[in-house]
């Protein structure tokens, strides 16, 4: 390996050196040719077949775990399952690594591109594009070829995992212990991947195009997720600069971890709840070592996740009263089901053509009301810790959030019946992420408990910006002006009708964009609880006087570029020091 | 085939599952075109459309029992109903 630097996005903050390690790899381009000597075809083979009987295992799990009413779902994957265990397929593949004496993946990839020659020359359209649900198939096979969560398994030694890119699905059952920092092909900046490796304090690098040709299982790296590089094979300079840039930084957050149970409170006494976004519910026990006031989001998807059937109502209830309980008496709102078909079934999806804008969250639960109906009861049973509060992601209208109500309220009838016990009287709020329910706020206002604002999905829908997708993903602008009036426009909504506001978001752990929102006097920032020692450090040094002015001048700009080119310049200018080892998910290149 | 769409995806992958259960040689014929009726890639790329007739061909030890199972598969519907 020649020695090189290749350049990504760091997501998760941190230095990690050691030993590279891929756990899956594009079909596509990287698939490397190798001749294989006679006496190895038998094992080649039976490592093709292996690999088949796998991919076939791990599809067969999947299939079990779709829920009746998803029927649609269910019958794409047996047709895949149908595919991937066609005798032609595997016999194709097993000939090529016979005949032409050449690696398994080599001989899979030949033996598509052979069956999609037959495919391309069928008139029926819609037969014709079945070659795709053939490479997808092939796909799987591929990555139990080029390395698994399985072959992680067999590694003594910690890594630096690395992936064309991950999956939740992918992340479901690794080994956090073995894994040093996360690096991958594909992502932006707010993909899963960041959010994985935050919540499990991992340093993380993504959209890391080069990855996968410069770098082999083994090879020794740096991957700096402060700047956001991975330096293949450094030499002795730079292993020595970056030990002591590793040393320094952890050392920065060992300091302000020490002061971060402190109140989140500005100089001048204004006070902002600090809370935490969680995904796992094992997170929980670092909420309070972190200082957050709370949990402010949890993200109730991932107990549907990671297992083959669908979580009972006791599990759910279980679940949910430990995680009130491990923060009592501080508030934990738990939002219901956000899935949609990209997470609930990755690459076996729906079949829409658009998930972002599909039948997903709310929608997705008022289709599915057993569903649905099991979470309510589960979130109403445990609604006996008082803390405990419920809100409705995605709403787009009075008519959605009145038919969510109908379903709760549906709920609590059952249960006074039945006589369970149960909290009616739980807080309900939404949260406000689509454009349209930030023109309604104030009407919205009048029928919820509470809002909470999810600026990740409302400065991608009010854009038009996919966020993780890497060619439009530099105008996923946080600072846009019809982003900052949104926000704005649904605090004041809120207030106006004497309901509370937090804000959850990526926003709402940039250090440059905190001032803003404090500005804007949302009550509460809830974020990712990695995030909140720096955070809170942040707002104690701040005084309001300083935000309202900030926020006044910009909101006088016209265009996002002056706003941010203003808000650095104002930010750094205030606290040189804090944002050192800081990156921003402003644009940085101007500053 | 009474599928509307022919025999696309789903009943393609029905019939190369069913016929898998035998131990029988299963042939599907298409005009001059045979294909092995165990594979679901062999089936998709004879794009049989809706209306057309094809002729089963099956030997081995459970032939007879195959071809009847195959037969009715193909009367009702694959399990797809009217649409």
């Amino acid at each position: 390996v020649s020695r090189r630097t290749i350049s990504g996005i760091p997501v998760s903050s941190g230095i990690a050196i050691g030993k590279a390690f891929f756990m899956n790899k594009r079909l596509s381009k990287s698939i490397p040719r190798q001749a294989i000597s006679p006496d190895d075809i038998p094992a080649e083979k039976a490592r093709l077949e292996e690999a088949f009987s796998r991919a076939g295992d791990e599809l067969q799990a999947l299939r079990d775990k779709v829920p009746p009413e998803l029927r649609e779902q269910a019958l794409i994957i047996d047709t895949h399952l149908t595919m991937l265990r066609d005798p032609k397929l595997l016999r194709r593949a097993l000939d090529n690594v016979d005949e032409m004496g050449i690696n398994a993946e080599w001989a899979l990839f030949k033996a598509i591109k052979e069956i999609r020659k037959v495919f391309e020359s069928i008139d029926d359209e819609y037969i014709r594009e079945r070659i795709q649900d053939v490479r997808l198939v092939a796909e799987r096979v591929t990555s139990k070829l080029t390395g698994s969560v399985q072959a992680l398994k067999s590694i003594e030694s910690r890594v630096i995992l690395m992936a064309h890119d991950l999956a939740p699905s992918d992340t479901v059952g690794l080994d956090v212990n073995k894994i040093m920092a996360f690096a991958t092909t594909m992502g932006a900046k707010t993909s899963h991947t960041g959010i994985l490796g935050r919540s499990l304090r991992i340093p993380a690098v993504v959209g890391a195009t080069e990855l996968e040709d410069s770098i082999q299982d083994g090879d020794f790296v740096i991957l700096d997720a402060l700047q956001g590089k991975v330096i293949i094979d450094p030499d002795e300079d730079e292993l020595a600069e970056y030990a002591d840039r590793k040393y320094q930084f952890e050392n920065y957050t060992k300091n302000i971890i020490k002061q971060c149970r402190l109140p989140g409170e500005t100089v001048d006494g204004y006070r902002v709840r600090v809370m935490a976004n969680l995904e796992l519910a094992e997170e929980v026990r670092g909420v309070r070592e972190l200082g957050g006031e709370g949990i402010g989001l949890y993200r109730t998807e991932y107990s549907y996740m990671n297992r083959e059937d669908m979580p009972t109502e006791e599990e759910l209830v279980k679940e949910y009263l430990d995680l009130a309980g491990a923060v009592y008496p501080d508030r934990c709102v738990f939002r219901t089901l956000d899935m949609g078909s990209d997470k609930l079934l990755p690459a076996y999806g729906l079949e829409e053509s658009n998930p972002a804008l599909g039948l997903r969250s709310i929608r997705f639960c008022l289709e599915h009301l057993d569903i649905f109906k099991t979470q309510l009861r589960a979130l109403m049973r445990a609604g006996v810790m008082e803390n405990a509060a419920l809100m409705y992601p995605m709403v787009s209208g009075l008519q959605e959030l009145h038919a969510a109500n109908r379903v709760l309220a549906e709920v609590k009838r059952e249960l006074k019946k039945e006589r369970v016990e149960h909290n009616p009287d739980m807080p309900v709020g939404i949260m406000v992420e689509l454009p349209s329910a930030v023109m309604i706020a104030e009407l919205l206002a009048q029928e919820v408990d509470f809002f909470s604002i999810g600026t990740n999905d409302l400065i991608q829908y009010a854009l038009g910006i996919d966020r993780a997708n890497k060619f439009v993903s530099h105008l996923y602008q946080p600072l846009h002006p019809a982003v900052l009036r949104s926000i704005k426009h649904t605090v004041d909504a809120a207030h106006q009708a004497g309901i509370e506001v937090s804000l959850c978001g990526e926003v709402a752990s940039d250090p440059y964009c905190v001032p803003i929102l404090l500005g804007m006097q949302v009550d509460c920032v809830s974020m990712t609880p990695q995030a909140i020692p720096g955070i809170k450090r942040i707002i104690r040094q701040t005084t309001m006087a300083d935000c309202d002015e900030l926020l006044k001048q910009v909101l006088e700009c016209r265009n996002v570029t002056t706003i941010n080119r203003l808000v650095k310049e104002t930010v750094f200018n205030n606290y040189p020091e804090e944002l050192t080892f800081y990156s921003s998910i402003l644009d940085m290149e101007e500053v | 085939v009474r599928n509307e769409l022919g025999l696309h995806a789903r009943p393609a992958a029905r019939l190369a599952q069913a016929a898998q259960q035998f131990d029988s040689d299963i042939k599907l014929v298409l005009d001059d075109r045979e294909v092995d009726c165990k594979s679901i890639l062999d089936i998709l790329t004879l794009a049989v459309p809706q209306g057309c007739g094809l002729e089963l061909r099956a030997s081995g030890e459970d032939a007879g029992e195959a071809l009847a199972k195959l037969e009715n598969m193909f009367k009702n519907r694959f399990e797809e109903g009217q649409g």
